[in-house]
């Protein structure tokens, strides 16, 4: 809009103006409440099950019993059958078939499967970046080198990679010099799922860099001595952020998504630590009798993951004019 | 008049087109299928596993969809009844012509193979075979190997400072076997019942088979075996003329069995009468429990079966080489919770030998009901609150349900578990390798022949090997194995003289917490309404009895 562009001549920063596009979204701003309510809650799951629901997310109840509207129940029936959401503090969503109190294994599942995603989003930022700039910069053999080797992970499907990696590391862990990780460490997946991700990232960003290095500005550094590196950190790599900040929404939201579904496969989160895919996989058995064992995490999954989709376009369409203008037609 | 753009006709067409081909290749999966499932319809049945057998070769199989097949090909010098219930604990001369002559107070052992006998390829059968058939057995570190280790020579064999077992000696001339024992052993005859020693020819190689299997005598034989996919038996045609008495002849021609992923796929194949048979050895989902009862009447029944379910502790290692850490452990535990996992299909217990055994103890259980706090207080006495744990689990339902309640109960205990759930393939051959270091698991015995031993031996130090141990927690007690060797010595006509002192052997490994037995298994005998479910056999050793099994009319 004319009004907009006056506005970004008079001296407002683009990142300002991208948070005014951003503000005026109401899906993203829904999207942004919905997602943060969810983080807020999985952040107070200690809280919740300390006080509300007095158990522990690994917690077993199988042989307890309940008061549910004035009838005592099992919390597991003598074939196996968990209890159903009760709408009181005690199994709010129900029990799973260990008798362990669902609600609270969400919240818990929902802190796990956020760290995974996050810390799996870092990983894959932080090493795509660094490949795609000294690919992009240095072009020659180590382009070709970086390039190949993304070739490679992108050749074999992520979810099979994840799986054969995941399976492996998941009984023996990671034993490098002093590195050591545990099979069970929620760091396993995070590491497996930023790996297989970086190609996604780097070879958009690298295409970037390539054409970034061709720009006067860089050349105008070189011209005054300036390094490869300094040139890479000080003049390209500033204009990769908007790309950057497009990108880590999409790869949170991606990076949720596989988790749950090595979770579900059993090469992510280990049991008995609950994470939204193992709850899925754990409830499948018992579908026909106890739905709300899958329904349960997988809303919780598909919220979240629609709200940081949701707002990852909404951060695109306001770092890029171009696209509001499109969406506006 | 209305016409027709070309372009979309050609669009409606090609998709016309489409949908037929993909109508045909639908069809024809579907016919596949059903043809693989049903071949040669009337005579083949098919069952679906997803506990597939550690290994169908005859000297190394142990398990329990292993011995089901390996029964009905491999025949041994002796064998027992084709009945259901106690009938079927009844040995009978198989390959041998009579029950053994025992001699030299129990230590000499003779036996007589039948004239005339052949394996399904036609080679004649030696009496040197069931020599070699044992030293193989012996090589290829068959699971219960143990039980051959009394015969003279076995040890030096083992070792690999004898070239042959000393202790057997055969003449082929007059078809006769002696296995002479450096002790009594009370129950050796039902040892030779084990199709482990079955007779295979000499020409086998002495490494485990996954697609060759080698000819036995049966009234079955093995054919297009693929490893973790699939193997089938089919009607031996020269057993017929053997007129062994008391082994049927079979009356399906094939019976396939199909590895499946998940135990829910297989009931539900079985329910809808897509697949023949539900594998004995695996659980039914709870979800389709009352489905299967109200739906397949008539097809369905639980059958009580002795066994013991149980977490064994590794005394070797730390945390469980230490009495409180074991006790804490056996504290955590509540037998009531997993026996609601297993969907009711498991009596809670804490002794090894189950009820129905000679030397069940009536004695009240050492750690019976479940005390957190005292558990928690037994491992801060021992200093070891947080010790790290790693807890093995197979990756089936519902034992992987069962290993996540252990590993959360030892986790309220106060360790530090981390729950390791292997394929169900490996998990025997994974927590029976020492170099797994496996510190605590899931371990489980069903009956192989009705004596106390056949379960103690799962705490039976001569049972400790590097590869495919069976005491699968090291367990080595001198007091143990002192009573051990002299129990087993008594006779199995004896047995029950003795009783009181097998039951004070399992009493003193629970009340040391050597192991955390938890409870026994009921199984269950589940058909299509293809096979005729009165007459098909249940066994009390090996189960679905396939030689047993009819199709409806």
């Amino acid at each position: 809009m004319p009004g907009e562009e006056l506005r970004v001549g008079t001296g407002v920063g683009p990142y300002r103006l991208a948070l005014r596009r951003l503000r005026r979204n109401v899906a993203a701003l829904v999207a942004a409440v919905v997602f943060v309510g969810i983080v807020a809650c999985c952040l107070c799951a200690p809280l919740y099950a300390h006080y509300v629901a007095h158990t522990g997310p690994l917690d077993n109840h199988e042989t307890e019993r309940v008061k549910v509207g004035g009838h005592i129940r099992d919390v597991v029936s003598l074939i196996g059958i968990p209890i159903g959401p009760t709408w009181h503090s005690h199994f709010l969503l129900g029990a799973d078939f260990n008798g362990r109190d669902v609600a609270v294994r969400l919240l818990y599942g929902g802190r796990n499967s956020l760290i995974v995603g996050f810390s799996a989003t870092a990983i894959t930022m932080f090493a795509a970046v660094l490949i795609a700039l000294f690919a992009g910069y240095y072009r020659g053999w180590i382009d070709s080198v970086l390039a190949r080797m993304l070739d490679v992970i992108w050749a074999y499907p992520a979810i099979l990679l994840g799986v054969a990696i995941g399976t492996s590391l998941s009984l023996g862990g990671i034993s490098l010099g002093p590195l050591k990780i545990s099979g069970d460490s929620l760091y396993i997946p995070a590491l497996i799922i930023g790996f297989v991700n970086i190609p996604y990232v780097a070879k958009p960003i690298r295409g970037q860099v390539i054409a970034l290095r061709e720009k006067e500005f860089v050349d105008a550094a070189r011209t005054l001595d300036a390094g490869g590196l300094r040139i890479m950190m000080t003049e390209i790599l500033p204009n990769l952020s908007s790309t950057i900040v497009v990108l880590v929404p999409l790869m949170v939201a991606n990076s949720i998504l596989l988790e749950a579904g090595l979770s579900y496969l059993g090469a992510g989160v280990q049991p008995p630590n609950p994470s939204w895919g193992t709850m899925i996989s754990d409830g499948v058995r018992l579908i026909t009798t106890s739905p709300f064992l899958v329904l349960v995490p997988g809303v919780a999954l598909v919220l979240t993951v629609l709200s940081i989709n949701i707002l990852g376009e909404a951060v695109r369409d306001a770092l890029d004019p171009r696209a509001v203008t499109r969406t506006r037609r | 008049m209305k016409r027709t753009n070309p372009d979309r006709r050609h669009w409606t067409a090609a998709a016309a087109v489409l949908l037929l081909v993909v109508a045909v290749l639908t069809a024809a999966a579907v016919s596949a299928r059903a043809a693989s499932n049903h071949r040669s319809a009337g005579t083949s049945v098919t069952v679906d596993t997803s506990s597939p057998p550690n290994s169908i070769d005859p000297q190394s199989g142990y398990t329990v969809s292993a011995g089901e097949t390996d029964w009905l090909v491999y025949t041994p010098l002796l064998t027992y009844a084709h009945e259901s219930g106690v009938a079927g604990t009844k040995l009978i001369p198989g390959l041998a012509t009579a029950l053994p002559t025992v001699t030299n107070r129990g230590k000499t052992y003779t036996l007589k193979l039948r004239a005339g006998l052949k394996y399904s390829d036609g080679t004649p059968v030696l009496a040197s075979d069931v020599k070699f058939a044992i030293q193989r057995a012996i090589k290829v570190n068959w699971g219960a190997s143990s039980f051959l280790m009394p015969i003279a020579g076995a040890q030096a064999y083992l070792n690999g400072t004898a070239s042959t077992i000393s202790g057997i000696t055969t003449n082929d001339a007059t078809r006769t076997v002696t296995f002479n024992l450096t002790t009594a052993v009370g129950d050796f005859a039902n040892v030779l019942a084990f199709p482990a020693t079955s007779p295979v020819p000499q020409s086998t190689p002495m490494t485990v088979q996954t697609t060759q299997m080698p000819p036995g005598v049966g009234p079955y034989m093995f054919q297009n075996v693929v490893p973790n996919q699939s193997y089938e038996i089919t009607k031996n045609p020269i057993f017929a003329s053997f007129h062994i008495p008391g082994i049927p002849l079979g009356n399906i021609d094939t019976i396939k069995t199909v590895i499946v992923s998940n135990n829910t796929t297989e009931a539900e194949d079985v329910l809808a009468n897509r697949v023949d048979a539900f594998d004995v050895g695996d659980a039914v989902p709870p979800a389709l429990l009352g489905q299967i009862q109200s739906q397949a009447k008539g097809r369905f029944a639980k059958e009580t079966v002795a066994s013991t379910n149980y977490f064994f502790l590794n005394e070797r290692l730390p945390p469980f080489n230490n009495i409180l850490a074991r006790q804490a452990a056996a504290y955590a535990i509540d037998r009531g919770a997993l026996a609601r996992l297993a969907g009711g299909f498991v009596a809670p217990s804490c002794y090894f030998i189950p009820v129905g055994i000679v030397g069940h103890p009536n004695a009240k259980c050492p750690y019976a009901s479940p005390n957190i706090a005292k558990a928690r207080a037994l491992l801060k006495k021992a200093h070891l609150v947080g010790a790290k744990v790693s807890v093995y689990a197979m990756a089936k339902s519902p034992r992987q349900e069962e290993g996540q309640y252990y590993a959360s109960a030892l986790k309220q205990a106060g360790f530090n578990p981390q729950l390791k759930l292997i394929d169900p393939a490996i998990y025997w051959t994974t927590i029976g390798n020492a170099k797994t270091r496996a510190q605590t698991g899931m371990g489980g015995q069903f009956l192989d022949f009705p004596a106390p031993d056949d379960f103690l031996l799962l705490i039976d130090a001569r049972n400790i090997h590097p590869v495919k141990s069976n005491n699968f927690g090291n367990v080595d007690d001198p007091w143990i194995q002192k009573r051990l060797i002299q129990l087993e010595a008594v006779p199995a006509t004896k047995l029950q003289s003795i009783a009181s002192q097998w039951a004070a052997v399992d009493e003193y490994q629970a009340r040391k917490a050597y192991t955390i037995v938890w409870g026994s298994s009921q199984l269950v005998k589940f058909f299509s309404n293809r096979i005729d479910f009165s007459s098909a056999v249940f066994h009390p050793l090996f189960f679905d009895d396939y030689s047993t099994w009819k199709l409806t009319k």
